[in-house]
């Protein structure tokens, strides 16, 4: 049996971790029909206690965990169907399991559900949790404050977070006591070293141990890291080879990293303009290479884009740009919010693109983006800025 | 370079005068400013954004928590694992209580307590 389910969490005293985030549940659960929210949402990373601390919660307080994963359930119709009957069947669901057993209806993953994507699915949660019929509980490992702010309104939001090292030597301590391993504290401290935060990944890594393995070669705690993490990581770290070996280990990033730093250095306020303007420079640089990697197979930049990435970031956290948790389309027009200014700009635009022989999206996004950043969108200035540069009297 | 230890959630206050940084301090996201208590952060996050703009002034905020078990503090730059470790917790573990033989015991009860108030 995989260790993982063997050492599930019976009861939320064998929870590691994230005290506060428990007794929060706990007090919904004990008084969710008076509660001020609709539900709670539970959301962080992966293998931190989730999922482990509703089951545990709910067999401490005598209720029926029926969950629904939005991966597999998305359309309102197939959510009502599978939480519909439940107030209606709850005479007969007492009868049967006893009085304590009351139903919990968790929505696993919710973080899937995309309120334009999905045809109602979200809607549907929030439907079922308004009614307040029984508890409603939801998880997620990461939360967009623009797509799910209804989500965010209606529930109570509570953070868990990666637990520490010595948190996951608890974890293990219980799993070597109780399979009698003879393994020594040293490669307890690798593994909790390697799992960054991550108790399942850990119970895995002691897994293989005992089944011989070589606790050198286990994973290395920089790969494969989820984008809100590797961007949460990278901005709040001020060393630069720590920067560069998060950046080398996840490829599978190296786009998103630099267009939410375009975005936080183009929007920084305490920003220098010259230092802006040198980092916008690089930027375009990066921009270029990974653009010419992808589409003329250009390998060789591989070697060069984490140095100049990494170097970015680095720059940016000490010049003061700051992640705000939100991942920017790569839209030039979301920053200008004024219509009147937009549609000057659209004509501009049209105009520029005419005399110059080039594309109108081509000048935008090249060319215009970064210069109206840098100006703020004062549209005075990028006039006299596209005038000096381009010898257009426009 | 004056260090200052604090805890996450707790108020301080900070021994400098913030003048037109102020706006930008209280502007971080997990940064929270009461009149009459101080600072209170809620997390890494927000304390390196903090640090950031401190930094300047020649002051460093360093994390500290609270042993889950034996409530004794415990400083964040000391553990074994500081390297490696986010440091965005309240409650984390002391060494002594860490590797003792029955840490899993003494943590089941801890959390009894305090989840379930007894």
């Amino acid at each position: 049996m995989n260790w993982t389910e063997k050492y599930r969490p019976r009861s939320l005293v064998d929870v590691v971790g994230n005290e506060e985030a428990k007794e929060r549940l706990v007090n919904y659960l004990r008084s969710w029909d008076r509660y001020p929210k609709d539900g709670i949402l539970l959301y962080g990373p992966a293998g931190v206690g989730k999922t482990a601390s509703v089951y545990a919660a709910a067999n401490d307080l005598g209720y029926h965990v029926i969950e629904l994963n939005a991966s597999d359930v998305r359309s309102a119709d197939r959510i009502q169907r599978a939480v519909g009957g439940l107030s209606r069947g709850r005479t007969l669901d007492a009868y049967f399991w006893g009085r304590a057993m009351r139903p919990l209806v968790f929505f696993d993953e919710i973080d899937g559900l995309d309120p334009r994507e999905d045809t109602g699915g979200l809607s549907a949660v929030l439907e079922i949790a308004s009614k307040k019929e029984f508890p409603v509980v939801a998880a997620a490992n990461f939360i967009d404050p623009v797509k799910h702010k209804q989500l965010l309104q209606s529930f109570e939001v509570v953070e868990f977070r990666s637990l520490t090292p010595r948190q996951i030597i608890v974890v293990l301590s219980r799993i070597v006591r109780e399979e009698g391993l003879s393994v020594g504290r040293e490669d307890l401290v690798k593994i909790a070293e390697r799992a960054r935060g991550d108790a399942r990944m850990a119970i895995n890594m002691l897994y293989s141990l005992s089944m011989g393995g070589d606790v050198e070669a286990l994973a290395n705690p920089m790969e494969n890291l989820p984008i809100n993490m590797l961007l949460q990581r990278i901005s709040s770290s001020i060393s630069l080879p720590e920067i560069r070996a998060l950046i080398e280990a996840n490829p599978q990033h190296w786009k998103d990293v630099l267009y939410t730093y375009f975005d936080i250095i183009a929007r920084s306020p305490v920003m220098k303009d010259d230092r802006r303007l040198s980092l916008l420079g690089v930027v375009s640089l990066v921009d270029t290479m990974i653009g010419r990697m992808e589409r003329e197979r250009m390998y060789f930049y591989m070697r060069y884009i984490p140095h100049l990435l990494s170097w970015i970031v680095y720059q940016a956290n000490k010049w003061g740009a700051v992640y705000d948790g939100r991942i920017p389309e790569y839209r030039f027009y979301l920053f200008v919010s004024n219509r009147a200014v937009r549609e000057e700009l659209d004509a501009l635009l049209e105009e520029l693109g005419r005399r110059l022989h080039e594309s109108r999206r081509k000048f935008l996004v090249g060319t215009l983006a970064p210069a109206a950043l840098l100006h703020r969108n004062q549209f005075k200035k990028l006039y006299e800025w596209v005038s000096r540069t381009f010898g257009l009297r426009v | 370079m004056q260090v200052m230890k604090i805890k996450y959630g707790e108020p301080f206050r900070i021994p400098r005068r913030l003048g037109d940084l102020f706006k930008d301090v209280v502007r971080i996201d997990g940064v929270d400013y009461v009149r009459g208590e101080g600072f209170t952060v809620r997390d890494y996050y927000a304390l390196s954004n903090l640090n950031k703009i401190l930094i300047r002034l020649g002051l460093v905020l360093l994390p500290m928590v609270t042993c889950t078990i034996c409530g004794r503090d415990v400083d964040c730059e000391e553990c074994e694992y500081t390297d490696v470790c986010r440091k965005d917790v309240n409650l984390c573990l002391c060494r002594e209580c860490t590797y003792s033989e029955d840490v899993v015991d003494k943590y089941r009860l801890s959390v009894r307590k305090r989840v379930f108030k007894g």
